[in-house]
């Protein structure tokens, strides 16, 4: 019955398509398109590219925020090239980029192929499990480190027991370990995106080229590398731009858990923005922070879309 | 990032801060002000920050707020509590907007207050100052905290622009359960050298993983104010103001500040604060609670902590000024608590003026004294019941006496409290020398004295 709906419908569709035709070429762009985009341009203009622009004119000035501010030229980005505590800010990013990247990347294509060429019992239930973090709320991720990490906290208690003592610390007050155990809190939260979207892009691809990687005697890796691994291309790129990206600005967490202490050791350039803008009066560098760091997550952006979702194939 | 950046900005063109000048702003109260009648007011609303977020310092707020309601029924009072530290990073921001609270706290110094000042956010309040005789109840010391130049860049003396509450000093809180114990009496601990041969003692008595010490600097400013006590006692206190309110001449680089830097840094490594630098992963308030609970045998730190450290203690919990130095004469952080302003945008600033003279002024010292605070001004009647209370008002009257409240060393420049609170964490964990704390703090300070003369 439905079918023959279905069928009735596109019939009485037809004449109006091929009238279409014959105006203007299938695909070829109309003009009232742009009506449709103005309310989304409008918005990303007033609240994406306007403030953009703003912030790169406040960088230019000294400025504390509240009195009338002094134009300076590019004597803000002069500090931020050579201020030691900013340009440690940028190298502590590309260190979270380890633990929010690449880390749940290879974990999650790991578990990904396991999870598909091994019979495990209740996947949905452990997808589900472990994609939680994404649905929590920064905060509140943080605040359950911060308690997790604590001095007397549930790991270092956890490790007493077991007799290992020696190496219990405040985790996220010790100058050595705080920005990686910040980081394995970004590796828990990224794990379950990765793998999620691994797994989606696993299903498909065709199933007849595992056998015929099977046919030609590929073992478990070589079928990995020579199946799994080129049919996730595109999957790879979502998963690193968004975990990288995130790792370049990440706030939330550092501002709650260690608000880049102790010392410098967990500062990262959101929080400098931050810092600058909003405690130490120095508007004009905040702003000049954050332009550089814009734009630098949008070239690192850039380069992992074109270095890992080029398709050599085509 | 930029985004929220910019939003929080946005709607000035051109230079940043030119639509706004200064004179708007800066509103004066009439010549005429009135101190009473706001019954005939009608229903009218004061919005209150207050930064008191917790023990208590806020309970006495509480309790004030309510009474003077109660003296005002057609008044309501709204008052949103903040935790001092996540306040002073908005206050300049909440004070500049459109509809900031018409009452809220501040903070001394140039990071906050002199800011405050030089944009015209804040009511100068000399006239109120006549009017209610807070000049009588509060010492020349305490009103100096709150005395700018209107342009903000000279602190300590010219207009009044807010009052504060009570008089807080940084002392030692003991655990005397734990003294008895180790066969410590602390009225034997007559100078700092004392001090320090007890914990040596107590080090030994106590188990490893407790630390001696309940030091709590996730926040950067615990080790700080711990560290003033001991500054105390080896620089003499007026250098310390002097350097504080940006006097030419004064440094930092001094062998007393030397001194004291390697006594705290000697105590970290001695295993006095804990194990590792667990200490730089809790913050003030934690590390209060902790030695609410039994840990530690002293707490370093600030006296609002009192209320803490009693109901926790009870009994067991003790107050005194750290002992002396050579000189004899006790000193340490302490000042006059954080200013309560009045906003330059306030519709209703004689009402708020009477706010601040009740939750202030001589009436208000009982409730103060029933949670262990020590009012600001000195003509009120009311006494503390309970030792502990007796105690801390003892231990602020001492350092007041002996001229000894060094005020904070981060009233001395907008970047200061970041500039020592990482590199006393840096110290404290061994990845600086004490000369190196003490050179980046001077230069910080430079820096800073050099604009104030410059523009």
């Amino acid at each position: 019955m439905t079918e023959v709906v279905e069928r009735s419908r596109v019939r009485a569709d037809a004449p109006g398509e091929r009238r279409q035709v014959r105006v203007r070429a299938p695909g070829e762009p109309r003009r009232v398109a742009y009506l449709y985009l103005a309310p989304a341009f409008l918005f990303y203009l007033l609240f994406a590219f306007g403030p953009l622009v703003y912030t790169t004119w406040l960088s230019f000035f000294d400025w504390d925020g509240l009195t009338v501010g002094e134009w300076v030229g590019i004597e803000n980005y002069r500090k931020v090239l050579e201020d030691p505590d900013i340009r440690a800010s940028f190298v502590h990013s590309f260190e979270l980029i380890f633990f929010y990247a690449v880390l749940p990347v290879v974990l999650g294509l790991a578990l990904a192929s396991v999870i598909t060429h091994g019979r495990v019992r209740g996947v949905t239930f452990f997808r589900a499990v472990l994609f939680l973090p994404q649905t929590v709320a920064t905060v509140v991720v943080a605040i359950a480190w911060v308690w997790i990490y604590a001095p007397d906290g549930p790991l270092n208690k956890a490790l007493d027991a077991v007799g290992l003592s020696g190496i219990s610390r405040g985790w996220l007050g010790d100058f050595n370990f705080a920005l990686p155990a910040l980081g394995l809190v970004g590796t828990w939260v990224m794990f379950g995106l990765c793998l999620v979207l691994f797994l989606a892009g696993i299903q498909k691809i065709p199933y007849s080229l595992y056998e015929a990687a099977r046919v030609d005697g590929a073992g478990r890796l070589r079928e990995f590398f020579a199946v799994t691994l080129p049919g996730l291309r595109g999957e790879l790129a979502v998963a690193l731009t968004l975990t990288t990206i995130m790792a370049l600005r990440t706030f939330d967490l550092i501002y709650v858990s260690t608000n880049g202490g102790p010392g410098t050791s967990t500062t990262v350039p959101s929080v400098l923005v931050y810092q600058n803008a909003f405690v130490n009066g120095r508007v004009g560098l905040a702003a000049a922070v954050a332009v550089v760091l814009t734009a630098l997550i949008f070239v690192v952006a850039f380069a992992i879309t074109r270095l890992v979702d080029r398709d050599p194939s085509r | 990032m930029p985004v929220a950046l910019a939003i929080a900005v946005a709607g000035c063109g051109g230079t940043p801060g030119e639509d706004k000048p200064k004179d708007q702003a800066a509103g004066t109260p009439a010549d005429q002000v009135k101190t009473d009648g706001f019954e005939d007011l009608g229903p009218v609303t004061l919005n209150v920050v207050s930064s008191e977020g917790s023990g208590g310092p806020r309970e006495a707020i509480k309790t004030l707020t309510k009474q003077f309601e109660e003296k005002y029924p057609n008044v309501t009072v709204k008052v949103s509590y903040r935790d001092f530290p996540s306040w002073i990073k908005q206050v300049k921001l909440a004070a500049a907007s459109d509809s900031p609270p018409d009452v809220f706290a501040g903070n001394q110094g140039y990071q906050v207050d002199g800011e405050l000042v030089k944009a015209g956010l804040i009511l100068p309040l000399d006239q109120y100052a006549k009017a209610y005789g807070w000049t009588d109840s509060f010492t020349p010391e305490t009103l100096q905290q709150f005395e700018w130049s209107d342009d903000g860049k000279t602190f300590g003396e010219g207009t009044l622009w807010g009052v504060a509450q009570t008089g807080q000093s940084t002392g030692v809180f003991a655990n005397l359960a734990k003294l008895r114990e180790a066969g410590i009496d602390p009225a034997s601990l007559k100078t700092f050298d004392d001090f320090d041969a007890a914990l040596a003692k107590l080090r030994k008595t106590l188990p490893a993983d407790e630390p001696v010490i309940a030091l709590g600097n996730k926040d950067q400013y615990g080790a700080i104010h711990m560290w003033g006590m001991v500054q105390g006692a080896y620089t003499p206190a007026q250098d310390v103001r002097d350097w504080i309110f940006q006097k030419d001449g004064a440094t930092f680089d001094s062998p007393g500040n030397l001194e004291s830097l390697e006594k705290i840094k000697e105590w970290a490594d001695k295993g006095y604060l804990g194990k590792g630098d667990s200490f730089n992963a809790r913050d003030d308030a934690e590390a209060a609670s902790a030695f609410g609970k039994g840990e530690g045998a002293f707490m370093l730190g600030g006296n609002w902590n009192a209320s803490i450290a009693k109901d926790g203690l009870g009994e067991d919990a003790g107050f005194f000024n750290m002992p002396p130095g050579e000189s004899g004469d006790t000193a340490a952080i302490g000042s006059a608590s954080v200013p309560i302003h009045i906003s330059a945008k306030t519709k209703q600033p004689d009402l708020a003026a009477a706010y601040l003279d009740f939750i202030t002024g001589p009436d208000a010292g009982q409730a103060f004294v029933d949670n262990q605070l020590v009012p600001a001004v000195t003509d009120t009647t009311a006494e503390p019941g309970d030792p502990l209370g007796k105690e801390v008002k003892a231990g602020w009257d001492q350092l007041v006496k002996d001229g000894g409240l060094t005020l904070y060393p981060d009233w001395s420049s907008p970047t200061m409290l970041q500039t020592m609170g990482q590199t006393f964490q840096e110290m404290l964990a061994g990845r600086m020398s004490p000369q190196d704390v003490i050179d980046r703090t001077q230069k910080d300070w430079e820096e800073y004295h050099q604009q104030l003369a410059g523009s």
